[in-house]
């Protein structure tokens, strides 16, 4: 009985009553360090579309040429906010939570470079790639015909019936070879690896 | 405006119905829906309240890219609900197709192609805070004095 009182008594408590009918925890919010979506530091933009091919959402993240200068923008509904762009960005000009202050606290970056893969089955050595490859015409001007060269500086040349790749790191990404190609057998890859800077040097 | 349609305004506020339904996403979006029910962020303190059942529900979360399987059924889930009615597209996927609006992926977004969407919450997933706040802002302005906007 004196429990069945104590309850009653408990429950009529105006204070109770208005907690019972109203919100009980304060709404959360945000954390400072949450990931939204990347924002415009005051750093200006180069225009080197790095943001643009890290960046695994479909349609997320474009660089337009406004008036004088780049722009990246992001579109809300295709990005998934994994912060990617302000990681790779070289001049920091993206910003979302604390990614930029732990990437400079840990001095992680990406490194990338460009991958050249032939195909042996589909390579029909016409040397279309070697010839038409705008960092070989600099090289070796006399390059023409069937790929072969004379100069071992090119990236790559026809050697003994086949495209031989010598030097993968002149590469510049354009993918005038991909485009020459008449059956699809040399890909250019873009190629990204998290690099911790000043480990090896300290 | 009529004592009934106060009675209805308040009732309304207090008593949002919801349905979720999940049209081919990668369930982050439902994790983050039931994140919003565990008692962190706990939404039937707002008077929200989720039970699967579109014939109660006022409110219809979907979730994900629309797979062919679900063109029909999305849209008999939606005539099933009773008006006055609201469609909320949680994250990227009804919005955009997100990561599956490539080539080769049996997917057809945006969803606002087979039912009207009120409210968009992007994100891959949105915090439940966004989901809560996005249900809680749209809801009034839907439910608040339907009877007497209607010609």
């Amino acid at each position: 009985m004196r429990s069945i009182v104590y309850y009653v008594r408990e429950f009529l408590r105006p204070e109770w009553i208005r907690k019972f009918f109203s919100v009980k925890t304060a709404p959360l919010e945000t954390p400072s360090y949450f990931k939204g979506y990347p924002t415009r530091t005051e750093k200006e933009c180069t225009g080197c579309f790095t943001c643009m091919m890290i960046c695994p959402a479909p349609g997320a993240i474009a660089v337009l040429r406004k008036k004088d200068e780049w722009e990246p923008e992001v579109y809300p509904g295709h990005c998934i906010r994994c912060g990617l762009c302000v990681e790779a960005c070289p001049e920091g000009v993206l910003s979302s939570g604390r990614i930029l202050d732990v990437t400079r606290r840990d001095r992680t970056a990406f490194a990338s470079w460009y991958h050249l893969d032939v195909d042996d089955n589909l390579c029909m050595r016409c040397g279309n790639c070697c010839v038409s490859c705008p960092v070989n015409r600099q090289i070796d001007p006399q390059l023409a015909g069937t790929g072969t060269s004379a100069s071992d500086e090119v990236i790559m040349r026809i050697e003994g019936g086949r495209v031989r790749i010598l030097h993968m790191e002149k590469c510049t990404g354009c993918t005038t070879c991909e485009t020459q190609c008449p059956n699809r057998a040399i890909r250019v890859a873009r190629m990204v690896e998290g690099v911790q800077l000043g480990e090896a040097e300290a | 405006m009529s004592i009934l349609q106060k009675i209805k305004n308040t009732v309304r506020s207090r008593s949002i119905h919801v349905s979720y339904v999940d049209v081919g996403s990668c369930n982050g979006c439902d994790i983050e829906v039931l994140a919003c029910l565990a008692p962190r962020y706990d939404i039937e303190q707002y008077g929200i309240y989720v039970h699967n059942n579109p014939r109660e529900a006022d409110v219809l979360l979907v979730i994900g890219s629309v797979t062919p399987q679900w063109v029909d059924k999305l849209r008999d889930i939606w005539d099933k609900i009773p008006e006055p009615k609201v469609a909320v597209a949680i994250g990227n996927c009804p919005i955009s197709g997100c990561v599956y609006a490539r080539r080769g992926t049996l997917t057809s977004p945006p969803v606002e192609k087979y039912i009207p969407i009120a409210a968009q919450v992007p994100g891959c997933p949105p915090r439940p805070t966004e989901i809560l706040n996005a249900i809680l802002s749209v809801a009034p302005l839907i439910f608040k004095d339907y009877e007497e906007k209607q010609p």
